[in-house]
């Protein structure tokens, strides 16, 4: 169960009066993050920009804000109504400090200017840069993604059939595993220079620096996870009749899997750092070179704009890949959730 | 029934002999003798107990019976042949229920039948194994949803979809509740019965032993040898209250040097 249900099915308190009824604490917390929005809508439309600045999209960021306002508040008069909505009141201190947050943001930077430009831009050139450059930022999301996909299930593929043989067989072991200590924690980084001078072009380079960084964890974690299986797990299935190929694919991985996912998180993790390296010094292509191209002309809401997507991306992938975790281990008692 | 019906396999229950069968691991560089010149000759369909101290070596025994291990000397055979792997005709249940925390019940039951490719013809036999433990509504229950006596009970319906010949069960009631264990205790003996495998029983319990079994095998102290062996003729059903059973407990229990408390 995630902890947004949770947070909804737990058991209010009884009889604490008005403020303890879940539908009056939904509706107080959302007209309250409603009514923050409001107030940074309405500075931001009716303050005017501090003189000589040309903010281009300050009435659009007000508008936002605006309908953000309004959205919150029907859904807090929706709530009394209907439960469904009631799971927003988790979110409506976060929303409501946001609020503030871009407020105070706008309020030092396009009304006040006490903050240099163009260091720190204010939020309307943000969103400026993202309307306007939408084209460069999204082949640049695309680019990035293309990369990493390749690069990652390659290593976690590699890394996983790699880890397996080391834990299953002796001689692969053997062979496989002082290779491994020997090379596996030199920084993926390092191998860059080598990389670019030895592949074809520098998107197979690239491709290969991110497999290596994702493989070596993953490696790591699948062995360990196949050579700590209960040996107890063995003697059932071989007294019950199975075959070295059933032990591997029915007893070995799945045992070994909680291992595995530790391995994918570590080498995801991994494969973030080495994207942006590598298109900052050679794809020339994805938001790690864009962050790079918006430094050199001094575009730093393009920069922040880019960070800010990177964000919502990176995050985004770990939450997919603890989604899958979930679903596939949901045997396991107590999991952290994300 | 879990079984298939006698006709088609008249001769269901397997032989086991041992002979002169000595075992010793290796505890830190010392060697330490565990098993010392075990002969044993068990007839086919026969329900044998093992009984003796704690930590004399009758799981080990048992790891050996099973093919788990090879004997440090003496030999092992069954239907006049070596033992020398594991095979799905002696199954064992273990001591440690050691479910596969991945599978549901109900898969982890199926376990023997996928391992041998036999899922798909004989799919039923998990129902039947499953009511027979009382497991119907936890078909679908991960293993740390169980108790631990269920977990159990799982584990012996695992053993039993498989049909052994020789079953081998390591102390397999030893976490249920009092009256549970009394309801799986005539559950073995019937379908024990019913299907006529030879059974080969570890437990601590000298009045489970009697109730079920044939013979009673007393170990001795760490290295185990056979102490005595006590036959118990009286006919199934049996009952508890039976003062036969009284008077061989009391033999039972002089073996193991503990008749001064009855
Ligand atoms: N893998 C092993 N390595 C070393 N010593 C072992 C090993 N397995 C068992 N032993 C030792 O062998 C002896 C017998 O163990 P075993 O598990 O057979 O006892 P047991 O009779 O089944 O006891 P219990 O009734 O408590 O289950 C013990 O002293 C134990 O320490
Ligand atoms: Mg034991």
């Amino acid at each position: 169960m995630s902890a947004v249900v949770d947070e909804v099915s737990r058991p209010q308190k009884p009889g604490f009066g008005f403020f303890a009824r879940p539908a009056t604490r939904s509706l107080v917390g959302g007209l309250a993050s409603a009514t923050a929005w409001f107030v940074a809508a309405a500075l931001t439309a009716f303050w005017p920009d501090k003189i000589e600045s040309d903010w281009a999209y300050t009435g659009s960021l007000a508008a936002a804000c605006g309908a953000l306002a309004v959205a919150l508040a029907l859904a807090a008069f929706a709530s009394v109504r209907f439960t469904v909505f009631r799971r927003f009141q988790r979110l409506s201190p976060w929303l409501f400090v946001l609020a503030l947050f871009l407020a105070a943001w706008e309020v030092v930077t396009a009304k006040l200017g006490l903050l240099p430009l163009p260091f720190f831009p204010p939020p309307q050139a943000i969103v400026e840069v993202v309307i306007d450059d939408w084209g460069r930022l999204a082949a640049g999301i695309f680019a990035s993604a293309r990369l990493l996909a390749t690069g990652y299930f390659l290593g976690a593929a590699v890394g996983f059939v790699t880890g397996v043989a080391i834990g299953w067989s002796r001689l692969a072991g053997y062979w496989i595993h002082p290779v491994l200590r020997f090379i596996g924690p030199l920084p993926a980084t390092a191998w860059l220079p080598l990389a670019f001078f030895v592949f074809p072009s520098s998107f197979s380079a690239s491709i290969f620096l991110i497999a290596l960084a994702t493989g070596f964890p993953v490696t790591v974690l699948t062995w360990s996870g196949v050579a700590g299986v209960n040996s107890a797990y063995y003697d059932i299935a071989r007294t019950l009749g199975a075959t070295q190929r059933f032990l591997v694919l029915k007893v070995a991985i799945p045992a070994a899997m909680p291992h595995v996912f530790v391995g994918l998180f570590m080498g995801l993790g991994n494969s973030f750092a080495v994207l942006v390296v590598a298109e900052m010094l050679g794809v020339k292509a994805g938001l790690g070179w864009y962050l790079q191209w918006a430094q050199g002309w001094a575009a730093y809401a393009n920069m922040y704009a880019a960070l800010l997507l990177m964000a919502f991306l990176c995050s985004g992938l770990i939450t997919l890949l603890f989604r899958l975790r979930d679903r596939l281990l949901s045997w396991q008692k107590g999991l952290v959730r994300w | 029934m879990v079984a298939a019906p006698a006709s088609d396999d008249p001769v269901r229950g397997s032989t086991l002999t041992l002979r002169e069968v000595r075992h010793c691991f290796d505890l830190e560089g010392q060697p330490l003798p565990v098993l010392d010149r075990i002969s044993l000759q068990v007839g086919r369909g026969e329900f044998v107990a093992l009984l003796g101290p704690s930590g004399c070596g009758k799981s080990t025994l048992l790891r050996l019976v099973a093919g788990l291990d090879a004997p440090t000397d003496g030999s092992l055979l069954t239907e006049g042949r070596e033992i020398e792997s594991p095979d799905p005709s002696r199954v064992v249940v273990f001591q440690d229920p050691t479910l596969y925390p991945w599978r549901t019940v109900w898969s982890n039951v199926a376990l023997g039948l996928e391992a041998r490719g036999l899922l798909r013809t004989h799919r039923g036999r998990i129902e039947d194994a499953l009511r027979l433990v009382g497991l119907t509504g936890f078909a679908n229950a991960y293993p740390h949803q169980l108790s631990g006596g269920m977990a159990q009970r799982a584990a012996l319906a695992r053993a039993l979809v498989n049909d052994p010949k020789l079953l081998i069960l390591d102390e397999p009631l030893g976490q249920l509740d009092s009256l549970t264990r009394i309801t799986m205790q005539g559950e073995l003996v019937s379908l024990w019965q019913r299907a006529g495998f030879t059974a080969l029983l570890v437990t601590h319990d000298v009045e489970e032993a009697l109730f079920l079994a044939g013979r009673v095998i007393v170990f001795s102290q760490r290295p185990a040898h056979i102490k005595a062996e006590i036959v118990n003729a009286r006919p199934y059903p049996r009952h508890r209250g039976d003062p036969h059973l009284a008077e061989l407990r009391h033999q039972v229990l002089a073996h193991l040097g503990l008749d001064a408390t009855w």
